[in-house]
């Protein structure tokens, strides 16, 4: 008899995620997919309502990524009104330089979130371990130092996002052709010198190689397991600077394939032109992919591990993430990395990364002149804007249209969770091959592996759908009829 | 209400002291998880409390911890979705790992169970839930859930006044 899995909801991710295996009676598998099951619609009811309301609304999509959202937004204003980079003007560098910060902050925080609250847990304590203690709060118990470290970070991320955004989530900064503020002397010294329960950003640089240490314990231990879980294919995407290099806030896009060849470079403006998306009855996702290619051919992955993929290297001016990059680059000599759980420790990277490249802006003394918007008039005005940054999770795009009245008619949303949904369903399937096909009695263990190749993109569904509430996953054990014979809720 | 609100006598004019904080979870956005809100902004609006720092947050996060770390009394309101609960409740919380985290949610007593792991410490916790019935995106309670919570203010209010009189506590 044949059997069908579901997990539904998958935990520890960002919204309501479910997976359905189908098994033959031989218990092969035949079919894997994730599913997403919810629907929001920011894009509809954003629409009438004033395009400088856009970066506000748009950014409660989320709880986590809402810098990413709002500077997406923002850039999207800057053409709006005329002073975008559609229009060939260049920001100016001190508001340039505060989005960068709270975006850099934000990225530090979100990842800290990912891969210490979620992935560490996992790391130590062992994909079958019990449910009960790997995650945080079995860490907590566990090494209640480490939770000290990362709840410094944390905090430390927070207090950088406040310092620019001016509240801990969901804050003001940028509005069109700049921002409201620069960062004041008093706000650096705290960041960069600690304060009475705040860590200095050489101890967050500290604790960040601490956790990039972690991973290579956890490598070191577990390498055939590392290397082996979910190797799929897919082209690697990121925005890129001058210089080649992965650029966070700004740049081309860039998608490159196993042996680092560019296969496309693009203005993101001209996103419509070279990517379309596919759907699915089963799925709310969309499959986003690259016309040129085709849907398999052209389906890429965002997000930590594409960026560490495309980029050519690091500045000079953040030498430790720099170095824990070229280890990464020599581990595949020159390859693309297709390892799903290698993401973490690009995710890691990451971390340190964006902890140097603070340091580098905090002693930045642009960040305390007084030139923070460009002016513009209704003469300037374009009606329509493009935003897209490298959130946390990959590659974000805003796309808006305002009418004449100044109201918003058109938006449009690409999320790095979209971006991946091909390679996350690639990942499920092959996950779900090498751990549960071929097995008569699926364990609990199983059924994590499977989340665990989920959680390796730190998926945000509720962004993917622009949708809200509580964030399960489901798995699910169906036979060759459809009837449901096992099932885990968690 | 439960009848355990009625024995503790402390309740709001404790609070009045810069070593307490008072915490409004929720969402002004999702109807009534924005009664978490309401509560803070009825202090406010009252005067009660101006010594206690007030806060207004979407959700707990693990950090929450350490910043309870720094106080003596903490209260956190949040709104409800119990169906067995009658209008409000107030509890005073113990910690526990409940296990349940993820990124968007953990619970108060797991944010207890951290403080005393972490920190060594373990701070005064209470937790007030007032009942809320629609969480769709939109802005405002609904009638009822603005009823429970003119029912839970009222009752703060009055034992407020009472323990006005004779100590130092709360002045409105």
């Amino acid at each position: 008899m044949s059997k069908k899995l579901v997990i539904d909801p998958v935990t520890r991710i960002e919204g309501h995620g479910k997976v359905t295996i189908h098994l033959d009676d031989d218990n092969q598998v035949v079919d894997a997919k994730l599913h997403v099951v919810e629907f929001r619609g920011f894009e509809k009811f954003i629409q009438g309502h004033p395009y400088w309301e856009a970066p506000m609304l748009l950014q409660r999509i989320c709880g986590i990524c809402f810098v990413s959202h709002h500077l997406c937004g923002a850039k999207a204003l800057d053409d709006i009104v005329g002073v975008g980079y559609s229009t060939g003007t260049p920001m100016l560098p001190t508001p340039e330089k505060m989005r960068r910060l709270g975006h850099y902050g934000q990225q530090l925080q979100s990842h800290v979130t990912a891969y210490f609250y979620l992935i560490v847990p996992e790391m130590l304590f062992g994909m079958d371990a019990a449910p009960e203690q790997r995650n945080v709060l079995g860490l907590v118990e566990a090494d209640p130092a480490l939770v000290k470290r990362v709840v410094a970070l944390r905090k430390w991320g927070q207090e950088v996002i406040k310092s620019v955004l001016g509240k801990r989530m969901h804050g003001i900064s940028s509005i069109p052709g700049g921002v409201n503020q620069n960062l004041s002397i008093e706000a650096r010294d705290r960041l960069l010198n600690g304060d009475e329960g705040l860590i200095s950003i050489d101890d967050v640089i500290e604790f960040a190689q601490d956790g990039l240490n972690l991973f290579y314990d956890f490598h070191e231990k577990n390498r055939e397991q590392v290397d082996t879980f979910a190797d799929v294919p897919a082209l690697n995407m990121c925005l890129v600077g001058e210089d080649d290099n992965v650029d966070y806030y700004h740049g081309k896009m860039r998608i490159v394939d196993k042996n680092k060849e560019i296969v496309a470079e693009l203005d993101y403006h001209d996103y419509l032109e070279h990517f379309s998306e596919a759907t699915e009855e089963w799925s709310y996702m969309k499959f986003p992919f690259l016309k040129a290619l085709g849907r398999e051919a052209g389906s890429v992955r965002v997000g930590p591990l594409a960026r560490v993929n495309v980029t050519k290297s690091y500045s000079d001016s953040t030498p430790l993430a720099k170095a824990a990059l070229e280890r990464f680059h020599d581990y595949t000599k020159g390859k693309a990395n297709d390892m799903t759980l290698h993401t973490n420790w690009a995710r890691a990277i990451e971390i340190l990364h964006s902890a140097e490249q603070i340091k580098v802006l905090l002693n930045d003394p642009e960040l305390q002149k007084e030139q923070l918007v460009l002016t513009y008039d209704q003469s300037m005005w374009t009606g329509e804007g493009v935003g897209v940054v490298e959130a946390p999770r990959g590659t974000l795009l805003h796309h808006y249209r305002a009418n004449e009245e100044g109201n918003i008619t058109f938006a449009n949303l690409v999320v790095a969770t979209t971006q991946n949904n091909t390679v996350m369903n690639r990942s499920v399937r092959s996950v779900a091959e090498d751990y549960i096909g071929g097995n008569a009695e699926i364990t609990e263990g199983m059924m994590n592996a499977i989340e665990v190749s989920i959680r390796a993109y730190d998926p945000c569904l509720s962004c993917a759908t622009h949708a809200a509430g509580q964030m399960p996953l489901v798995v699910s054990v169906l036979d060759s009829k459809g009837k449901l014979v096992n099932e885990f809720i968690r | 209400m439960n009848s355990s609100v009625e024995n503790m006598a402390a309740l709001l004019a404790d609070y009045n002291n810069s070593d307490s904080l008072i915490y409004g979870i929720g969402n002004i956005g999702r109807q009534d998880d924005g009664l978490g809100w309401a509560f803070i902004d009825w202090l406010e609006a009252e005067s009660i409390c101006p010594k206690a720092e007030l806060m207004r947050h979407y959700q707990l996060h693990l950090e929450d911890a350490d910043m309870i770390s720094y106080k003596k009394q903490v209260l956190f309101v949040d709104a409800s979705k119990n169906p067995d609960l009658e209008i409000f409740q107030l509890e005073n919380i113990k910690p526990k790992m409940d296990f349940s985290f993820t990124s968007h949610a953990i619970s108060v007593e797991s944010i207890l169970a951290t403080c005393q792991t972490c920190f060594d410490y373990m701070p005064k916790v209470q937790f007030l839930t007032i009942k809320g019935y629609e969480w769709e995106l939109q802005q405002g309670l609904t009638i009822k859930a603005k009823e429970n919570l003119e029912v839970t203010t009222k009752f703060f209010k009055k034992k407020h006044l009472l323990n006005k009189t004779g100590e130092d506590h709360g002045k409105t």
